[in-house]
């Protein structure tokens, strides 16, 4: 026989991810490639392979686009209760805040971009898909009687799956409410900029993203009221390739202009300067 | 998570995966009988434990004894690698029972894909192309009718029948009624359930299979076809990748099907969907492999992706780092599968003792064995001693590459059927790709 001693063990650790408590490696859903999370963060968590664009939080946003330093938060300790005594709401609220580490769907506040002020906002992916409830309708509201009477510019990045089900009627509410708001600032003269971001759908699609003066967009986002698999399984009809996508959405007149992230911030920035309004 | 890790298997395949193992750094313990204290893998491996008696049942297939060396060696998975105890779904549970990691998908999968009935209605739920056939006839006007349904020749089985038994070929209407009530009387004796089971008989097929590979996120990709339809009584002797005969078209759908049983299933790891090919270009769904199988370094050499290595890391949990577009087939690869068989002697099974073992070499020639120069070859189990695989840009390239290889190749003290297989690939069925799972036995081939 072969005695064991006659081979030698190769010198190697064992492979990267295969360790005790290694966690997972961070793999691009577009490209399957390993990326470094540190890298991934300093590309605007955008794919610098492939430009497969992944959700961003809305505190990475406001890195992302407000000067550093200078957002100040508004209601933050707003939160949704449990109005209609929905079955499981309050566990799902109590997971949502617990995994995203936010009180609710939207952040709110005030902050500068190259140094021109603005109210900002920007919807969390993390909280139960940027649904709306009464906490993210009276946040926005506030934001934008804040906005009107500071004469300020508002910009905000959506993200949503649409009115909070959870919430029932009083999240349908929220729609008016905060288009009543939206109505106000722009009866002031101000201008209000929306950022869609992939999913911007449902109420808030409805509503309040796409009442804005200048309607941007992040290239392949979907940008829609009910969701391409809903309305094919209605009308039971083909949906053209791209149905939905931001460049489709460009293409019919729902959105002005398809913004990457890198470009975003400065491109927001000569917009306000564009619109600068005197202060009051 | 996978610092050591028990193989419960022997031979090539067992050397196959120290290999992988040593390369990620991982720990390896081998189990053994007592036919095989000798063996190739228990030398390689870092430890090795024997877990009984030369007969299978009793080592390679005692399965407290392998999970009793598993848990005393501190293992974290077992890689059950293919035959043995790699499809036995008990198995499986049993691991994850005791905090071991089974390298293949979950009990429940295995159980799933066993049942050749539930396998079949499961991937045509999902849209792949299944045997015609109907399940639960119950009486002769129901096989009439299925009978005018899906064509002549077909097959009465027994529902829950196996083995060939309760099988009846019918070629004509007329002899449906005669065939029913054998099929049926016989069912009702053998397996007391009456109930059969139709199917149309796919005769001058080839044996395609697909190889996937899948991640616990839900990522899956598909490799190119194998084309295994050399057979001798059902046993594959070698096997290609691509098959000739398959078309851009053709395969493209194929994979669709494999991707689309795949998703349904859930399936976690390697596994191998297998396929008829009939000479219409019509593919029908067989079964699923749900492990790693012989032939699997075919596509390691056409795809460059280790296999062995993939199926650890999606066990541990890793996710796929390459998507469906990343898998380029390039060039052509072939296995033979060299059996301790002697082919002048009707492929009676040999023994003895490796006096000279001289192993092909040069470029993209691969040669997986467990034997070594006088090694003593027990007589207990799968007649398998080594596969030869090579890879060229061309078919034709490789075959020649493959004749060479198979002259060149030296076993001496036991009888072996290298140079069958030499011979074998320079008749015209095999060089123009029409060599059906029948040609050796009838020398069944599609003509062009």
């Amino acid at each position: 026989m072969l005695d064991k001693s006659m081979f030698k063990s190769p010198n190697l650790r064992l492979e990267h991810g295969l360790a005790d408590g290694a966690g997972l490696p961070l793999v691009c859903p577009g490209c399957r490639r390993e990326v470094s999370q540190e890298v991934f963060e300093q590309e605007f968590c955008q794919c610098a392979r492939c430009g497969y664009t992944h959700k961003m939080s809305a505190r990475q946003r406001i890195a992302m686009i407000l000067d550093e330093g200078s957002f100040l938060e508004l209601d933050a300790g707003l939160q949704s209760s449990d109005p209609l005594g929905f079955p499981s709401y309050r566990e799902k609220l109590n997971q949502a805040r617990t995994s995203s580490g936010e009180k609710e769907a939207v952040i709110t506040g005030l902050g500068s971009i190259e140094g021109r002020r603005c109210a900002f906002f920007a919807s969390e992916p993390g909280f139960m898909m940027g649904s709306m409830g009464a906490a993210v309708g009276e946040k926005l509201s506030r934001l934008f009687d804040r906005a009107a009477a500071d004469r300020l510019s508002v910009v905000g990045f959506t993200i949503s799956g649409g009115a909070r089900v959870q919430e029932g009627i009083i999240s349908l509410m929220q729609m008016a409410k905060v288009s009543g708001a939206v109505r106000r600032h722009s009866d002031a003269g101000l201008l209000y900029i929306a950022v869609l971001c992939d999913a911007t759908t449902g109420g808030v699609a409805a509503s309040f993203a796409m009442q804005a003066d200048i309607i941007l967009a992040e290239p392949g986002a979907l940008i829609g009221f009910a969701g391409p698999r809903v309305i094919e399984q209605t009308t039971r009809q083909k949906l053209p390739e791209g149905f939905q996508r931001a460049e489709f959405q460009l293409e019919k007149g729902f959105v002005g202009k398809l913004c990457r992230r890198p470009e975003q911030k400065a491109l927001l920035a000569s917009l306000l300067a564009m619109h600068e309004v005197e202060p009051a | 998570m996978f610092s050591k890790l028990l193989i419960a298997n022997r031979g090539e395949i067992a050397v196959r995966i120290i290999r992988a193992c040593k390369e990620m750094g991982i720990k390896t313990v081998a189990v053994y009988s007592q036919a095989d204290k000798d063996a190739l893998h228990v030398s390689l491996a870092d430890e090795s434990i024997c877990v009984g008696p030369a007969p299978a049942p009793l080592s390679y297939l005692n399965q407290q004894a392998i999970l009793s060396a598993a848990i005393n060696t501190d293992c974290k998975a077992v890689h059950p690698g293919y035959g043995f105890l790699s499809e036995n779904a008990d198995f499986a549970d049993l691991c994850e029972q005791n905090g071991l990691i089974f390298i293949g998908p979950s009990g429940e999968v295995i159980r799933q894909m066993g049942n050749k009935d539930e396998a079949k209605r499961t991937v045509a739920a999902a849209g792949v192309p299944v045997i015609p056939g109907r399940e639960d006839v119950k009486d002769l006007k129901e096989a009439q009718e299925a009978a005018r349904e899906i064509g002549f020749p077909l097959l009465i089985k027994a529902r829950s029948g196996g083995g060939g038994r309760g099988i009846r070929r019918v070629d004509r209407m007329e002899d449906l009624k005669n065939a029913y009530s054998t099929a049926a009387q016989e069912a009702k004796v053998n397996f007391s359930n009456p109930a059969l089971y139709m199917e149309k008989l796919l005769s001058e097929v080839k044996h395609i299979e697909v190889q996937v590979l899948c991640d616990s996120q839900g990522h899956s990709v598909t490799f190119g076809e194998r084309d295994c339809s050399m057979q001798r009584k059902h046993q594959k002797i070698l096997e290609e990748s691509p098959c000739v005969l398959l078309g851009a078209p053709q395969r493209a759908r194929l994979m669709k099907a494999a991707r689309q049983a795949v998703k349904a299933l859930r399936y976690v790891g390697v596994g191998t969907l297998e396929f008829l090919l009939d000479r219409e270009g019509n593919f029908f769904f067989m079964e699923m492999n749900t492990r790693l199988q012989v032939e699997h370094p075919v596509t390691e050499m056409v795809s460059g992706i280790d296999l062995v290595k993939w199926q650890i890391r999606v066990a541990a949990g890793l996710p796929l780092t390459f998507t469906q577009r990343d898998i380029r087939s390039q060039g052509h690869a072939i296995e033979c599968r060299i059996n301790a068989e002697d082919p002048a002697q009707g492929f009676q099974p040999a023994g003895g003792r490796v006096d000279i073992l001289h192993i092909p070499g040069g470029p993209w020639v691969r040669f997986d064995t467990a034997l070594y120069q006088g090694y003593e070859m027990p007589l207990h189990y799968d007649s398998l001693i080594a596969k030869l695989i090579v890879h060229a840009p061309t078919r034709q390239e490789a075959i020649r590459k493959m004749q060479a290889a198979l002259c060149e190749t030296v076993i001496e003290g036991v009888n072996h059927t290298a140079l069958f297989q030499a011979d074998l690939m320079g008749e015209e069925a095999f060089e123009d790709g029409s060599y059906t799972t029948e040609y050796l036995a009838g020398k069944g081939a599609f003509h062009a």
